[in-house]
């Protein structure tokens, strides 16, 4: 089985964390206005990517996490994270 | 009128020895106990007079409805809590169905929410996180000074982030408000703060929540989780010369009752939930009682945070309250569960509180010789054994019990044992003492 890419990983997450139909899990998703994520949702949010990606995601970083695709940019990105 | 009977319906224990009722109390009957060295980690920290502690068997929870994002959000305390309250609505057969999927809720079938209350004890249910947390708040900018691969890297353990939901992990209610939120339960909703008598009370004020009509149905017990990463919690007793000294041979260092005992043995914590139901409500729904809760009474000593008073008068007196809420004299007590914590004072001034009020007939044990002290926790563990024994007329053994303190009916290998009715104890740090008689329904 070929390893999971950072996008598949990140849906994952989305998916565990929010329970929303996949159908919705796009890129170009909003976890506020699109996935219905409230604050504490978000908070969760980034603390599973920290557990599944392996490093810290500060708070101004995670402000800037509006869309799935930002979330994914951002870890591909981000030295230090992406540890499978 | 007769006051409303009150029947213990379904049972849940997360033990040092097992996770399951069933399991559990097997090994109780059995006679294993749950004994090893203390993680070699908290050595770096200090070095204990005690050496030894009744860990815990891993479990995955992931069987017992809470779910991986859960178990990052909540103490391990409330995730024993949740564990033994799963297994007990299991044991008592109220199905569950979900309520709410990304919240991981259930609703119970056929009960009204609001007539249905939690009452849970602990000691100090969040410690841990708290403990775990605090470390990363004062380690994080001592390990950005000091650079990686410092000399002290080995001792500042600390989690990857501050917990977002470090207020929720170490607030001691949170075990019972996690079991409330879980399974839709609206009624009163309690924690009982009195250290080693936590579950004790949390079970007897369930019992009066049905008594005086106010429930139909409780969820009791007590919930404990008391390894911090460094050991600080341990370190607490330890330094107060409460925790077993003797540690030359393991298998044999734990012995309440014995006269050579030299103190308690410290559990990693632990849970144990009982269902308590009204007569009327557990008929209806042809739910058999595991055993019957007949009186709870409690006292406080006044006397000392850290010691009993000897004189345990007020020890006796509640004893005698418990005894005539049930309408039973001492002679139809079978079988004393005792508090038996195994230091030299608990266990001397019990054995002749038990000697005289109940004098050498009724078969008396120590839990705690199986699976240590959890503190909030072992009073509702006890409890649990306490009503598996009327449900099975058998006794498990006080464990390593040679060359008892005092002449009584100890129970010295697991046994066959009338029990029509017996008596649970506990007495906590500070002073508060706790009864409860159970019977055969």
């Amino acid at each position: 089985m070929s390893t999971p890419t950072v996008k598949q990983r990140v849906d994952s997450i989305v998916k565990e964390v929010l329970r929303v139909d996949p159908a919705k899990i796009m890129p170009s998703s909003r976890f506020k206005e699109d996935l219905g994520a409230d604050s504490l949702d978000l908070v969760t949010l980034i603390m599973a990517l920290e557990e599944e990606f392996k490093g810290p995601i500060s708070d101004e970083e995670a402000a800037g996490l509006i869309t799935i695709g930002d979330a994914v940019n951002f870890i591909e990105k981000k030295a230090g994270l992406q540890e499978s | 009128m007769n006051p409303t009977r009150v029947f213990i319906t379904g049972i849940g224990v997360a033990a040092p020895t097992a996770i399951g009722t069933g399991p559990f109390w097997r090994a109780c009957l059995d006679n294993v106990a749950s004994i090893a060295a203390i993680p070699a980690h908290w050595l770096n920290y200090h070095h204990p007079a005690s050496t030894l502690w009744a860990p815990l068997p891993e479990f995955d929870y992931l069987h017992y409805n809470i779910n991986r994002i859960e178990r990052m959000q909540i103490d391990m305390a409330s995730v024993l809590g949740l564990c033994a309250c799963k297994q007990a609505l299991d044991n008592a057969e109220f199905p569950t169905s979900l309520k709410d999927d990304k919240k991981n809720t259930f609703d119970i079938k056929g009960i009204d929410p609001s007539r249905c209350g939690v009452f849970m004890g602990t000691g100090m249910a969040g410690i841990a996180s708290f403990a775990f947390n605090q470390a990363f708040h004062c380690f994080s900018p001592i390990k950005e000074l000091l650079g990686e691969g410092s000399r002290a890297d080995h001792l500042l353990r600390m989690p990857a982030r501050f917990n977002p939901f470090a207020v929720s992990q170490i607030m001691p209610n949170s075990a019972a408000a996690s079991m409330g939120i879980k399974y839709s339960i609206t009624g009163p909703n309690t924690t009982f703060a009195n250290a080693c008598a936590a579950g004790t009370i949390a079970i007897g004020n369930g019992f009066r929540a049905i008594r005086s009509g106010k429930c139909d149905l409780a969820i009791t017990g007590g919930t404990e989780y008391l390894a911090d990463e460094f050991g600080g919690v341990f370190r607490g007793f330890d330094i107060a010369k409460t925790l077993i000294r003797d540690c030359a041979k393991p298998e044999k260092a734990n012995r309440p009752f014995d006269q050579k005992r030299s103190g308690f043995l410290f559990a990693e914590g632990g849970a144990a939930t009982l269902i308590l139901e009204s007569e009327k409500h557990a008929r209806q729904r042809d739910a058999a009682p595991i055993a019957e809760v007949a009186a709870f009474a409690e006292s406080f000593d006044a006397y000392s945070m850290m010691a009993l008073d000897p004189e345990a008068g007020v020890i006796k007196k509640m004893i005698r309250d418990a005894l005539d809420e049930a309408g039973l004299t001492p002679d139809q007590i079978d079988y004393v569960n005792a508090h038996a914590t195994g230091t030299q004072l608990n266990d001397e001034v019990e054995a002749r509180v038990i000697d005289d009020i109940f004098g050498k007939r009724p078969a008396v044990n120590a839990t705690k010789s199986l699976i240590g002290h959890a503190i909030g926790a072992s009073g509702a563990i006890e409890a649990a054994v306490t009503a598996l024994s009327i449900r099975d007329q058998a006794a498990h053994a006080c464990k390593n019990l040679d060359n008892p303190v005092r002449d009584l009916n100890f129970v010295t290998t697991p046994a066959p044992c009338e029990i029509r009715a017996a008596l649970k104890n506990s007495f906590a740090f500070g002073g508060h003492n706790a009864a409860l008689v159970f019977v055969k329904p």
